[in-house]
C-alpha cells in the first residue's frame, strides 16, 4: 500500500524549524514518498496535490501542514477530484502543533517525525468512506400554540412549508392571550397576539397550515427528514367550519364548572368560549362538565344553534398520523406552585394570588370584569407584590426566571391606573431589569410604591390580620418589617410545564436539571434539542419572555428552513458508529452514553443498532462498549492504535 | 549536562472542539512548549478508551494525556463526564500495576485556553520527568539524579512487565 506525504513548506513557516529532508529519511520506504509542497493550501497547492496523486496514484495520502480543524475538508475534496476516497487523508498539524511552538529545530524534526510516522501508519488503516444521502419530507410539526409555536408556524408556512400545530388547549395564543397588558411597554396582549392568530387561521399562508386544538403528541418515530408522529385529538363537539361563533349555545346550557382559563376565579359552562375573543372563534364543549356525560339527554345547545350540525353531540376523538421532517416543541412553561411555600398563605381563600391570577383579575374578559377588587367584592386600599417566589432559592428553583420583576412593575402600573390612591408594596429579593425597554419601568415603579429588600423567601410570611393581611420579611441586614395589605400578589418562578416530562419521554429529548428541554448549546443553538430533527422554543427550554420566545420560534424555522430543503436531500457525514450484531448481546451500556438518543434495541434481532442519522460521531460508545462491538467510523481502535504505535516507536 | 537529561515521551489524546483547538491557538499565539508531547486527535474524549491508555505504556509512553472540554461545554453534551469517569478508575488500575496517577493526567481545557494548554503541558513533562522512565528497559536518563529510587524503578518495571502481557502483543 503506497502513502503519498505532502510536506507543506508555509512559506518558511514549517521548514524553519522542521528539516523536511530528515523527515523523509527517517519516514519514507519502499511503500511511500513525500515531497515538498510550498502553500498546498493555495489553489496553486491544491492544483499541485490533485495532478500528483493523478501521477502518482498513491493508495492513501497524508498531508503534513497546518491544523486539519481549518483544512481538512478541503484536502478530502481534492482526493475526491483525483478520483481517491476522500477518506483515505490523514492530516497531520506540524505548523500550529510543531514548527510554531518548538523553538528546537532538532526536536521540531524529531516530533513531526513521529507525528507523520503515526499519520501514515494510521492512514493505512484508513476504510473507504461514502456519505449517505437521504430523501427528506418538508412539512414540519410544531407542538404548542404560543408565541413560540405561532412564530414558527408562520414563518414555515409563510416559506410555503405545510405545517401541523397541535394545541393541547381548545384556544391558540399561550398564555400572554390571556395578559390584559404585556411588560414592558404595556401593551394589550391579545392585540399583539391577534394578527399573527389571524395570519394562522386565515391569513395569506393559512392553507399551509393545518390547526389541531385539543390534541397531543402520542408517539413519534423515524429521524430528522422522516418522522411519523401519532396525534390524538378530542372532540371540540362544535364543528369549525360549520361553526359561524355566534354563542347561542352557550347561554341556554344548564352545566357549569371551574373555569380554568380564569384560574378556578370564576365559573364557565360545560359548553363556552375560553375567553372573549378566543381564537379559534369557536365554542368547545367540556365533556367532563356536561350533563351528558352523567347520562342525562340534554340537547339545549344543540337546539340553539342556529346552524344544522354545527353542535355535534356524537363526534369522536380522532387518532391522526401525520408525516413529517422535523418537530419544534412549543409546550410553554408554568408557574412554581406557590403552595409549595405555606407560609405565604396561598391558597387558602385569601386575597392572595399568583403573578397569572392577579393577570385575570385585572383583565378586562376576567373574572371581575377587569375591576380590581378582593374577594368580598371591596375595592383594595393596599397591594403586596412580592417578587422572587421560589426564585434564587436553593430549596425551591436555583435560577432567576427573568421576566418577573418586569410583571410585577406591570402590576404595579395597571394598578395606579386602576385605582390612584391605591398603595403598592415591592417585596424582593434582587432586582432584575435586562435590556433597553425595562429601566422605564422600574423608574415607574420607584416613583409609584416602596420597596422592601427581603432575604430569604423562608422568612417571608403573608397571616391574616383582621380583615386585612400582613406581610412580615427580614431584610438583608437582619431587620424584621411589616406591611398590612388588603391583596399580596406572589410572582412564581417559572417552571416547565406539566407535560414536559411525558413529552420528553414520546419525543425522546432530554431535560435539563430543572425540568426544561435541555438544548444542544446553551449559547450557540439554545433552539436545537440535542436529538436531531427537534427544536425547542419558548419557555420550555428555558424561562423567557415573549420576545425571546417569538425569536426562538424564529431561529428554530430558520434550521429547518436552512437544512431540510425540500427536493434537496440531507447528506449525512459517514464517520458514526455501527454496531457489530454478532458481538452485540444487547447490554444497552452504549444507549446509556449515547448523548443523541441514536442507540435503540433492534426488536426483530434483539441487537442494539445505531442509527446514522442520529449518530454525531463522539465515539463515546464505541469506548463503552465491553463486548468491542462497536465501530467508530474513522476513529477505529485500529487506526488509533496503529496512530498511537507509530508515535511511540 | 542537559543533553543526558531524561526527555519523556507523553501521549496526548486532544479533543477536536476544545483541547485541540487550544493546541492550536497555543500554535497561532507561538506559545513555546516542550516538544515531549505527541499528540493525537479524536473527535470526543470519550472516544478514549482505558484500553489506549494501557496500549500507550505498554509501547512505551511514559506518560498519557487526556484533554477535554470544560464541564457543561463538551461538543457532544457529556463525552467529557466520561472521559473523567473512566479515568478515575484508570488511574486506580494502574496504581496496581505500580504506574503512578501523575502518569496519567486528565484534564480540561477549553477552545480559548492556550495558555492553559501550555502550562498543562509544560507540568505534565516536568512531572513525568521527576518520575522518570516508565519502563526500565528502555533507554533511561542517567546520573541525573531523574531517575527514581531503586525500589520505585523495580515496581515500575514490573508493572510495566505486567502490562506486556495484557497487550494483544510485544513491543516491537
Amino acid at each position: 500500500m503506497r502513502v503519498g506525504i505532502y510536506f507543506c513548506t508555509c512559506g518558511s513557516s514549517i521548514t524553519e524549524k522542521i528539516d523536511s529532508d530528515a523527515v523523509r529519511l527517517a519516514v519514507c520506504d519502499a511503500d511511500s514518498y513525500l515531497k515538498n509542497c510550498e502553500f498546498i493550501c493555495s489553489e496553486e497547492g491544491k492544483n499541485f496535490l490533485r495532478d500528483d496523486l493523478l501521477a502518482e496514484k498513491p493508495d492513501r495520502v497524508v498531508v503534513a501542514a497546518c491544523s486539519p480543524r481549518e483544512y481538512e475538508a478541503a484536502f478530502r475534496e481534492v482526493l475526491g477530484e483525483a478520483g481517491l476516497n476522500p477518506y483515505y487523508l490523514q492530516m497531520v498539524n506540524i505548523r500550529e502543533q510543531v514548527s510554531w511552538v518548538t523553538p528546537d529545530p532538532a526536536q521540531a524534526t524529531d516530533k513531526a517525525t513521529a507525528l507523520i510516522r503515526g499519520a501514515v501508519a494510521r492512514v493505512r488503516q484508513h476504510k473507504p468512506l461514502e456519505k449517505t444521502v437521504l430523501d427528506v419530507c418538508g412539512d414540519v410539526l410544531v407542538i404548542g400554540a404560543g408565541p413560540a409555536g405561532l412564530k414558527a408556524t408562520l414563518t414555515l408556512a409563510e416559506a410555503g412549508r405545510k405545517v401541523t400545530l397541535v394545541e393541547s388547549s381548545p384556544v391558540l395564543g399561550g398564555l400572554p392571550v390571556r395578559f390584559e397588558e404585556l411588560f414592558p411597554a404595556m401593551e394589550c396582549g391579545p392585540c399583539l397576539l391577534e394578527p399573527v392568530l389571524g395570519d394562522v387561521l386565515h391569513g395569506k399562508h393559512s392553507s399551509n397550515i393545518e390547526v389541531l386544538t385539543l390534541a397531543k403528541v402520542e408517539e413519534l418515530v423515524g429521524y430528522y427528514g422522516n418522522f411519523t408522529a401519532r396525534i390524538r385529538q378530542r372532540p371540540r363537539y362544535v364543528d369549525e367550519e360549520l361553526c359561524i361563533g355566534c354563542g347561542e349555545c352557550i347561554a341556554p346550557c344548564p352545566a357549569s364548572t371551574a373555569n380554568e382559563f380564569n384560574c378556578g376565579l370564576d365559573q364557565r359552562k360545560a359548553i363556552a368560549f375560553p375567553f372573549a375573543g378566543a381564537l379559534p372563534n369557536i365554542p368547545f364543549l367540556d365533556w367532563d362538565a356536561c350533563l351528558r356525560s352523567q347520562g342525562e339527554d340534554c340537547r339545549l345547545c344543540v337546539e340553539a344553534c342556529p346552524v344544522e350540525g354545527a353542535v355535534n353531540l356524537d363526534a369522536d376523538e380522532q387518532i391522526l398520523e401525520r408525516n413529517i421532517g422535523a418537530v419544534v416543541v412549543a409546550v410553554g412553561g408554568n408557574l412554581y406552585d406557590a403552595a409549595k411555600l405555606p407560609q405565604l398563605g396561598y391558597g387558602n381563600g385569601s386575597d392572595v394570588y399568583t403573578s397569572l391570577e392577579f393577570e385575570r383579575i385585572l383583565a378586562s374578559g376576567g373574572p371581575t370584569d377587569g375591576k380590581l377588587l378582593m374577594r368580598n367584592g371591596r375595592a383594595p386600599r393596599t397591594i403586596a407584590l412580592v417578587h422572587c417566589v421560589g426564585s434564587l432559592d436553593e430549596n425551591h428553583c436555583r435560577y432567576c426566571s427573568g421576566v418577573c420583576c418586569q410583571a410585577a412593575f406591570k402590576y404595579g402600573h395597571l394598578i395606579r391606573d386602576k385605582a390612584a390612591d391605591v398603595e403598592i408594596h415591592h417585596f424582593f429579593k434582587e432586582l432584575v431589569m435586562p435590556g433597553k425597554e425595562a429601566f422605564a419601568l422600574y423608574e415607574h415603579a420607584r416613583h409609584n410604591a416602596q420597596f422592601h429588600r427581603y432575604s430569604e423567601i423562608g422568612e417571608l410570611e403573608v397571616s391574616q390580620s383582621g380583615e386585612a393581611l400582613m406581610v412580615r420579611s427580614v431584610t438583608p441586614t437582619g431587620e424584621s418589617s411589616s406591611v398590612d395589605a388588603d391583596i399580596v400578589v406572589l410572582c412564581p418562578a417559572v417552571t416547565p410545564a406539566d407535560d414536559t416530562i411525558s413529552l420528553s419521554g414520546i419525543l425522546d429529548i432530554s431535560t435539563d436539571r430543572f425540568g426544561f428541554f435541555e438544548e444542544l448549546h446553551g449559547r450557540v443553538d439554545s433552539a436545537r434539542a440535542s436529538t436531531k430533527g427537534l427544536f425547542i422554543a419558548g419557555a420550555c427550554q428555558s424561562p423567557m419572555d415573549i420576545q425571546s420566545a417569538m425569536s426562538q420560534g424564529m431561529t428554530s424555522a430558520g434550521y429547518i428552513l436552512a437544512e431540510l430543503v425540500e427536493g434537496r436531500q440531507m447528506t449525512l457525514e459517514p464517520i458514526v458508529a455501527s454496531v457489530n450484531p454478532e458481538q452485540c448481546s444487547a447490554c444497552r451500556i452504549c444507549a446509556g452514553v449515547c448523548p443523541y438518543q441514536a442507540i435503540s434495541v433492534d426488536p426483530e434481532t434483539s441487537r442494539s443498532v445505531i442509527s446514522p442519522v442520529l449518530c454525531q460521531g463522539c465515539g463515546t460508545c464505541v469506548a463503552a462498549c465491553p463486548a468491542g462491538a462497536i465501530t467508530g467510523n474513522h476513529f477505529t481502535q485500529e487506526q488509533i492504535v496503529a496512530e498511537m504505535e507509530a508515535i511511540l516507536t | 549536562m542537559k543533553t543526558s537529561r531524561f526527555e519523556p515521551t507523553i501521549v496526548g489524546f486532544l479533543c477536536n472542539w476544545c483541547s485541540y483547538a487550544a493546541a492550536d491557538k497555543a500554535g497561532g499565539a507561538q506559545a513555546p512548549y516542550p516538544a515531549n508531547v505527541r499528540m493525537i486527535r479524536v473527535m470526543c474524549s470519550g472516544r478514549v478508551e482505558p484500553e489506549f491508555v494501557l496500549e500507550a505504556f505498554r509501547k512505551g509512553a511514559d506518560g498519557v494525556m487526556i484533554l477535554a472540554c470544560h464541564p457543561g461545554d463538551c461538543h457532544y453534551k457529556e463525552g467529557n463526564y466520561r472521559a473523567a469517569q473512566r479515568h478515575q478508575l484508570l488511574v486506580r488500575l494502574l496504581a496496581q500495576h505500580g504506574i503512578e496517577a501523575e502518569r496519567c493526567r486528565f484534564d480540561y481545557v477549553s477552545a480559548g485556553e492556550d495558555e492553559k494548554f501550555v502550562r498543562v503541558v509544560t507540568d505534565m513533562v516536568e512531572t513525568v520527568r521527576g518520575l522518570g522512565p516508565l519502563n526500565a528497559n528502555r533507554e533511561a536518563a542517567s546520573g541525573s539524579g531523574d531517575v527514581p529510587a531503586a525500589g520505585s524503578s523495580q515496581s515500575v518495571s514490573d508493572s510495566a512487565g505486567d502490562l506486556v502481557t495484557i497487550g494483544p502483543g510485544s513491543p516491537a
